[in-house]
């Protein structure tokens, strides 16, 4: 049998998995990261969206006993995600902010695993994300933006 | 001197953007003090009660309690200020009595939520019930017990019957008119961030990080309730999670946070729940208005004629306000001879209403603008010919006594049309089900409500290092006002963006303002900074010019530049003898000329100094087979005066446009005995991205002297038009009046039927002994059964004890699996998704949880001799929409309707077919039947099943099988492989289940693997399903499966319908009659109709789904005999 970690690896550091009982959000929150936020705490809204590996999970509903690759929160995307980040600041996608790094997350989720996307598919990939400030057209409009881009500037690098 | 950087007009990055974008922008949870402790509040589980005893020793001796809180901490009589005079109603904690479910009784400091929880636990109350008056009506009965002492009438906070302008000539005037009463509900901001304070009393001061709009009623609030002066209090700048009007006043948690801290000195964080968010938060108040509009024979407003009855709650707050604003809007928005008022503020044991984005105007607009189509109508005219020619016209004194200066109402209404395609949508070309509807809105650029309201301060630094401080005392909590400062001081002082600062909310750094609400931030903080900044460039230029010896000097490029020469503003700081710590600051204020008091005996205060306005068109489809309404274009037109920063313009109007289709299309606060029951987003149907379409926004700019630069609001404004323009649309569609919001699938079918003139279905209950017992029980729950359930059989409720988690076990084996599942206490865990969430509704506590992500067999899917595949149950659903893409379309088209990309990722196979009911009674505390045992009524039956509940085959509960999976693996005839200490067996998916989202497994058994027959992957299918938003559990869901042989014969077909009945639900009239023939969608549904009527049971509210059921099977035969989806036709 195999025995939950001890610690987890979060944006390059190295945390204590916590309480056996423990979500993930908890033990992102008690070790000083802030980047996921806690909105709901029910996998319902994506605030608290980061990556487990390539994956895009809401850490509010993930055990992290459970959890055994890198995570990485918005604030530990770096500069893989710095295109997308602006496109967020010149499309004004965000207002309050609140939902922001749970939004810029699973965006770069949806383009790493791949940047060919209509913007239907934009609509439905980042359905599960939740803002109420935006009405959501400006969030949609920055991530078809960056798909587009990052695509040119695959080609161009062919 | 000159405006140099040009930054007016720009749309600029937010200042804030690097740290809201990248997570370390900080809320005020992020980051406490060391030492926070954590606080919970004590509410109110009954409406209306008297505390008889309340003793909180046991609480205090809870390890690890550090304060506690009651009305006994507070000086008797102690009350918020609020509305201010005799509109003061609210003390900080229940005083003796409790007035809504939700009521602050006590608030518990501790070093953990655990002994925060445990110490709740421990306050013991006695309450004596009292009758509660839930509604208006209820309220304003004979003989109903009263709130409060009221001088306007039992349970009346405030009666106003009034007019404005020449009734008897309205009246004379008046030729057609149209009349309706229109109710818009109690809506929720669900700001993403929770309310949310950290409080610290230390060294005599209060020292506050709060999720506040505006620290001025923080301040003044917290200053009078604790008898401190105001610089005694300080709101720390920190970045705010959405506020649309909810975070604009001081709210209860401010106030618990600084009792509990100032009673042990330690910071404290108090963060609401979600569920306490939306069930305990200040709410749109709901409005009825009754309303009359008149015209006379050529088509001219004459007469708005309102009876308005406005659902205050349990106390005033800012609902005398709210009203008025509501009566103001119908004078203010057209040219009528007159406006006549009768309105009543009325008491109800409800949580108060509160202020949000609008502020009764969108309550009132949803009347005003129906009827103004309604009288276009009767007058042979063009709705929107018909608003422009009843237009309010620039700088002239509206009816209310709005002063308009600029008025582009006209134009918008005008370019609105050809951005929609008014006429080509509404010409003869037009599509069934399908229209467009238009609206008007307007709003005031803040208002003159409160002393000070026509002020506002701010000040400007400039540094001995170049940059430029703007300090401004409001808070932005997503308005963009930071950068919309920081760009008026960029381009008063000529200089680049990148050196401009702003810092808010802190009165240690800025000079005290009231704030953003009322639309007021950028016309009121917008000249305050600009007149700083100007009073900031007149000083450098004098600087400038003593400097360079010549008095020719302007300002650009950061520098003081004349003719010859240039200085560097930062290198001018020094030489002002004003200067302190290098930095030269000016401070002003601003004082608003054209604003009138509210309260000074003015009969018609100018309450505003400008006024924006709007023009929102919508167009709809209805699906006339599920009641389904689908927005397919919106265009908004707004007369802005200038955008200072037109990408945040139109963030704000795309925002408010799309908050006002949530309340019009789902979004409503769902009460049973005074109890909020959808308490979270699952419930509750925000807007998600997939729901709105891209909204297409236009401005409308020119001169408008009052405002800074021009500018007009922005901020409410483009909320109030959209449900109105909604309502059009649908009516355009469906020549159906809706008057009520939401207009939500149940609604919309109901009405179409009852258009159409369709005979409600029968259900031979007399001859189906076998209904009997249920029916008689349902029909005896209103004479005393849910009453006695209710108040009596729920004090028996089962209630589970919070338990830690002890361990999580990961096992290898399936064998290993089933030998820890032994003890009662374990649980199996998949993805979590739904697991941790039973927890946190306090339904299950288990001590071990085992994760079956490692047993290699559970993850795999396998084809099996014979064609048959072996998916494991601890599959995730992404994994088996990948694999079923291609193989079986239908199981991958159901599994991108379930929840989130990120929730398929991890959830599993099983743990979707396990998941527990989701009866929005069940998950969110009631003690029902299902929760706290047979002693507990079912709540469905007396309360809200439009949407959630069984219509067929309910029995004591009336919940339904949330599984979408289960709906879909049945109808491709899988079977589930269980597991436990004595070996595996295979049942089939009805056979899975024991009742409503409950397996029926043996003690120790696990699921261990669907097995899809080779028929499934043969067959053709076809998955729909109704639902509020994308990812929502079914309302209503059929997944069809049919093998079509080459002479197009359907042979084995399978209907299952999920949402409808405890299990998924196969019609078996249908399933034989299919058999061997070509069908159609009529003959499926004539053969369907006879199923419902001879196996339904609906509830009352409930009927209208077997009619969606119709219609879905009638879309998804249609998918099986052209073999492609709805979706795909859509395109």
């Amino acid at each position: 049998m195999a025995e939950p970690g001890a610690a987890l690896r979060v944006d390059g550091d190295v945390v204590p998995a916590g309480a056996p009982g423990e979500t993930l959000l908890d033990v992102l929150r008690a070790s000083g990261s802030f980047a996921a936020k806690q909105a709901c705490g029910r996998g319902e809204c994506g605030a608290c969206t980061v990556l487990v590996g390539d994956r895009a999970v809401m850490s509010c509903t993930m055990l992290a006993a459970l959890v055994t690759d890198e995570v990485t929160t918005a604030a530990g995307l770096g500069d893989a995600a710095a295109d997308l980040r602006a496109a967020f600041a010149d499309h004004a996608a965000f207002q309050c902010g609140f939902c922001t790094p749970g939004q810029v997350v699973r965006a770069e989720a949806v383009l790493r695993e791949s940047v060919d996307r209509s913007r239907d598919e934009v609509v439905r990939e980042m359905s599960g994300n939740l803002c109420r400030c935006t009405g959501y057209r400006q969030i949609v409009d920055a991530v078809c933006a960056v798909a587009q881009t990052r695509q040119c500037s695959r080609e161009a690098a062919r | 001197m000159s405006h140099g950087a040009g930054a007016i007009g720009q749309s600029v990055r937010p200042l804030d953007w690097e740290e809201k974008t990248s997570g370390t922008a900080r809320y005020a949870a992020d980051e406490p003090p060391s030492g926070t402790l954590v606080a919970r509040v004590l509410r109110s589980p009954l409406p209306h009660a008297e505390i008889k005893h309340l003793d909180v020793s046991a609480a205090l001796r809870v390890p690890g309690v550090h304060a506690v809180v009651t009305a006994a901490d507070f000086p008797a009589g102690r009350l918020y200020e609020h509305s201010g005079g005799p509109y003061s109603d609210r003390p900080p904690l229940a005083v003796d009595r409790v007035l809504y479910v939700g009521h602050e009784v006590a608030a518990v400091a501790a070093d953990s939520a655990t002994a925060a929880d445990e110490a709740i636990r421990r306050i013991v109350v006695r309450y004596r019930r009292r009758k509660a008056v839930l509604t208006v009506p209820d309220a304003l009965a004979p003989g109903a017990p009263q709130l409060h002492r009221r001088e306007a009438g039992p349970n009346v906070a405030v009666a106003t019957a009034e007019h404005w302008g020449d009734i008897d000539l309205a009246e004379t005037n008046a030729v057609v008119s149209a009349e309706g009463t229109f109710r818009y509900p109690r809506v929720n901001h669900a700001c993403m961030e929770p309310n949310t304070t950290i409080a610290w009393w230390h060294d005599e001061r209060l020292e506050m990080w709060t999720s506040s709009q505006a620290p001025h009623f923080v301040v003044h609030e917290l200053a009078a309730l604790f008898g401190l002066d105001l610089d005694q209090v300080v709101c720390r700048d920190v970045s705010v999670g959405g506020g649309f009007g909810s975070k604009s006043k001081i709210s209860e948690h401010e106030a618990l946070a600084a009792a509990l801290s100032m009673k042990c000195g330690r910071p404290v964080l108090l963060e609401l729940s979600r569920a306490e968010e939306f069930a305990f938060t200040k709410p749109r108040h709901a409005f009825t208005t009754k309303l009359t509009a008149a015209a006379d024979a050529d088509g001219r407003l004459c007469l708005l004629d309102a009876v308005i009855d406005v659902d205050n709650g349990a106390y005033n707050h800012y609902g005398p306000s709210v009203m008025r604003a509501g009566i103001k809007q119908l004078g203010s928005m057209y040219r009528p001879d007159a406006v006549r008022w009768d309105a009543r503020l009325v008491d109800t044991n409800l949580v108060p209403g509160g202020q949000f984005r609008g502020y009764g105007q969108p309550q009132t607009a949803i009347g005003l603008e129906t009827l103004m189509d309604e009288l276009a109508e009767k007058c042979g005219q063009d709705p929107i010919d018909f608003r422009i020619s009843n237009s309010g016209l620039p700088d002239t004194t509206q009816l209310s006594g709005s002063q308009v200066g600029s008025n582009r109402l006209r134009e918008c209404l005008a370019q609105v049309r050809d951005r929609i395609g008014w006429d080509a949508k509404r010409g003869p070309e037009r599509r069934p089900y399908r229209g467009v509807g238009v609206s008007s809105g307007m709003h005031a650029s803040g208002s003159y409500a409160y002393p000070g309201g026509n002020t506002s301060a701010a000040g400007v630094e400039v540094r001995t290092t170049g940059e430029v401080v703007v300090r401004f005392g409001g808070a932005d909590a997503g308005t963009g006002q930071r950068t919309i400062l920081g760009q008026i001081a960029a381009d008063v002082l000529g200089v680049p963006m990148d050196r401009v600062g702003v810092i808010m909310a802190d009165w240690d750094e800025t000079p005290p303002d009231m704030g953003a609400w009322s639309s007021r931030g950028t016309h009121m903080g917008g000249h305050a900074v600009r007149q700083s900044a100007e009073a900031m460039a007149a000083r450098l230029c004098e600087l400038g010019a003593e400097k360079l010896g010549t008095e020719d000097v302007t300002l650009a490029d950061g520098d003081v530049v004349s003719d010859a020469d240039r200085v560097a503003i930062a290198d001018l700081v020094d030489l002002a003898d004003e200067s302190a710590d290098g930095a030269l600051r000016i401070d002003t204020e601003y004082v608003e000329p054209k604003m009138q008091p509210y309260w000074t005996g003015i009969e018609r205060p100018n309450i505003s100094a400008t006024y924006a306005y709007a023009a929102h068109a919508i167009e709809v489809e209805v699906d006339p087979g599920t009641g389904v309404i689908r927005v397919l274009h919106y265009a908004a037109v707004h007369d802005i005066g200038k955008a200072i920063n037109p990408a945040l313009v139109e963030g704000q109007i795309i925002g408010g446009a799309v908050q006002g289709l949530g309340a019009a299309l789902g979004e409503k606060l769902h009460y049973e005995g005074g109890r909020l029951v959808n308490a979270g987003y699952v419930h509750y149907p925000l807007p998600r991205a997939t729901t709105v379409p891209s909204i297409d926004v236009a401005l409308v700019e020119g001169p408008e002297p009052a405002g800074p630069f021009n500018a007009k609001s922005v901020g409410e404004i483009a909320l109030i038009p959209a449900a109105p323009a909604l309502l059009n649309a649908v009516y355009d569609a469906t020549g159906i009046r809706f008057r009520e919001l939401p207009l939500t699938p149940d609604v919309v079918l109901a009405a179409l039927q009852e258009r159409d003139g369709v005979t409600p279905r029968q259900h031979h209950l007399a001859r189906r002994p076998g209904r009997w017992q249920i029916g008689l029980f349902r029909a005896l729950y209103p004479y005393g059964i849910h009453l006695l359930l209710d108040r009596w059989g729920t004090r028996f409720a089962r209630r589970r004890t919070p338990r830690a988690v002890e361990r999580v076990a990961l096992p290898a084996t399936v064998a290993e699996a089933v030998a820890e599942l032994a003890s009662p206490d374990a649980t199996v865990i998949g993805g979590g998704t739904d697991v941790l969430v039973q927890r946190d509704q306090e339904l299950l506590f288990p001590t071990v949880l085992v994760g079956t992500g490692a047993i290699a067999s559970m993850r795999a899917i396998d084809e099996e001799p014979g064609g048959a595949w072996r998916i494991g149950a601890a599959v995730t659903l992404a994994e088996l929409a990948s694999w079923a893409g291609t193989r079986v379309p239908m199981v991958a088209e159901a599994v991108a309707t379930i929840a989130s990309a990120q929730i398929r990722e991890v959830a599993t196979v099983a743990g979707n077919l396990g998941q527990e009911k989701r009866c929005w009674f069940f998950r969110n505390g009631f003690d029902c039947y299902k929760r706290g045992g047979v002693s507990c009524p079912c709540y469905a039956v007396e309360g809200d099943h439009r949407l959630h509940h069984a219509a067929i085959g309910g029995h004591r509960c009336q919940a339904v099988t949330p599984s979408d999976l289960a709906t879909v693996f049945d109808a491709l005839g899988a079977e589930v492989v269980l597991t436990g200490p004595s070996g595996s067996r295979r049942v089939s998916i009805t056979g899975l289940y024991a009742g409503p989202g409950e397996l029926d497994l043996r003690t120790g058994e696990l699921v261990e693997a669907i097995v899809l027959p080779a028929s499934a992957l043969s067959a053709r299918g076809a998955f729909v399903k109704l639902q509020q938003w994308d990812g929502d559990f079914a309302l209503v869901s059929l997944a069809a499966s049919a093998s079509i042989g080459d002479d197009r014969r359907w042979t084995a077909a399978r209907y299952v319908f999920g949402g409808l009945a405890p299990k998924p639900w196969q019609p078996p009239r249908l399933t034989r009659a299919l058999a061997g023939t070509v069908p159609t969608a009529d003959a499926v549904a004539a053969v369907l109709d006879q199923d419902l009527s001879w196996e339904a049971h609906p509830l009352p509210g409930n009927r209208w789904k077997l009619d969606a059921a119709v219609g879905l099977a009638r879309q998804a035969t249609e998918q099986l005999l052209l073999g492609r989806t709805r979706d795909e036709e859509w395109r």
